[in-house]
């Protein structure tokens, strides 16, 4: 048992490892297109547009096989497999994020900001200070919901060979004649989740200072 | 806005030295790609380490020719795709030669002859391949059980149903709960299953196909694709290769330099 529990443990911090990393660059990279989708340049709005078409509309296991093996048709090199699984993880969650950020932005009265600039408050000001900490508050929910559906999705990085605790407990099951590591990878993915549910509704009360 | 461009040049900087680490390859390694779920040619034993016929065969192999092995897990979908790009330098995994395949891969002379066979449970009351006409048939879909399959119209129309799994091992499963009546699969992967599991399984007699396992190159890598293939004539001409094959098979079933 702890034989098959300790590969098991390392293919889970490779699945953390995917997960937090996503969560570093899509978090601040989804408020970044959350902007340039409304940017004053259409051309910008466009490209953003597509971006975001293009990410919920197709599967995340395709933008996986596409980002690690595309590369090499067109440059001749690829990335290391982890990074490029990152990197896939990122772009694709950075377009759901961006579409939550958005919809915090807009739920966010028009008059704050006229109320920022008659305070003399720069633009940027007002945003930082008085808009998005109203929209984190107001996004928590949503955001929890796709966290959660990030910790099941690391298991698709075994698509271009990254060996995520899924990936582990299949060669496993193959060997052992058995599916038992496979409710055994189930229990960890619980086990994460919980722990992302418990740190969400952590900051859920915190936030709820007007309650 | 400075803060949004600060925030950004930030992203960027990170990801760069996230990347920094990502070379890779020197000259001296042989990337061996395989699925590491596959025994008895290549599978993952107790101790999480890669074992198998294959990966004995290839250590041997690389030793002599004086390279480092890498062994390196894939998805098996993704195989010729890996091979292409220069991820792994080749397939050796219980890889069956087929037309299809050889237009892509170059392959090694045959190491290994293999045949589709058919698996049914122990207190079945089939005697041979015959017997199953318009019963369920299982098998892994995109293996070559699925060709042999389609090889054999006849038999195929001949069947209630063809079932689809993502692994031999669910499809095996799907035998024991009795949702299909046979498993079509490799005889080795067969043997091996059925000796170590100790399920009640036994194969039918008559084989569906006949197939023989190579070793898949680049199409540009004749070079390397020849030396692996006289390394492994050596390595038949002194008897390490049915040494080998007797320690996993029980028997020596090569056909190395025997063609």
């Amino acid at each position: 048992m702890t034989q098959l529990l300790i590969p098991m443990l390392e293919g889970t911090l490779i699945s953390l490892k995917i997960f937090f990393f996503t969560l570093l660059f899509a978090l601040p990279l989804g408020l970044l297109v959350a902007q340039a989708k409304k940017s004053k340049f259409w051309i910008v709005r466009k490209i953003v547009n597509i971006y975001i078409m293009i990410m919920r509309g197709t599967p995340l296991i395709l933008q996986l096989i596409f980002v690690y093996f595309a590369p090499f048709y067109i440059f001749n090199t690829s990335l290391d497999r982890m990074n490029a699984a990152i990197v896939a993880y990122v772009i694709n969650y950075a377009a759901y994020f961006a579409e939550i950020y958005r919809g915090g932005i807009q739920s966010i009265d028009k008059g704050q900001y006229e109320a920022g600039k008659v305070l003399g408050f720069t633009k940027a000001h007002t945003f930082f200070h008085v808009v998005l900490p109203q929209v984190i508050k107001e996004i928590i929910p949503a955001m929890g919901n796709e966290v959660i559906t990030l910790v099941k999705d690391t298991a698709l990085a075994q698509t271009i060979g990254v060996a995520e605790v899924f990936r582990v407990a299949k060669t496993a099951s193959a060997r052992d004649f058995s599916t038992m590591p496979l409710f055994i990878a189930g229990v960890f993915y619980f086990i994460m989740n919980g722990v992302v549910s418990k740190v969400f509704e952590r900051i859920e009360k915190k936030l709820s200072y007007y309650d | 806005m400075k803060k949004i461009l600060t925030l950004f040049v930030l992203t960027i900087l990170t990801v760069s030295t996230v990347f920094a680490n990502g070379t890779k390859e020197s000259q001296e390694q042989f990337i061996l790609g395989l699925d590491d779920s596959f025994p008895p040619m290549g599978y993952r034993n107790a101790d999480n380490e890669i074992v198998g016929y294959d990966i004995d065969l290839a250590k041997e192999v690389t030793s002599r020719m004086g390279v480092e092995l890498v062994l390196q897990p894939i998805d098996w979908s993704a195989k010729e795709q890996e091979l292409a790009t220069g991820n792994i330098d080749c397939i050796w995994n219980g890889f069956t030669i087929t037309p299809d395949r050889e237009k892509v891969v170059l392959f090694t002379e045959p190491y290994l002859n293999n045949s589709q066979i058919l698996v049914v449970k122990g207190d079945s009351p089939y005697k041979s391949v015959d017997d199953l006409k318009g019963k369920t048939v299982g098998l892994q879909g995109g293996s070559t059980a699925s060709d042999a399959l389609n090889d054999a119209p006849e038999f195929k129309a001949s069947l209630d149903d063809v079932i689809e799994f993502g692994e031999n091992l669910t499809a095996l499963m799907d035998l024991e709960a009795g949702g299909v009546d046979a498993v079509v699969l490799d005889l080795f992967v067969a043997n091996d299953n059925i000796k170590r599991s100790g399920k009640d399984f036994r194969i039918l007699d008559g084989e569906l196909a006949k197939e023989e396992y190579g070793i898949g190159f680049r199409k540009s890598d004749v070079e390397l694709r020849d030396e692996v293939q006289s390394t492994l004539e050596e390595m038949a001409k002194d008897g390490t290769i049915a040494e080998i094959s007797t320690k996993w098979f029980g028997m020596d079933i090569s056909v190395v330099g025997k063609n």
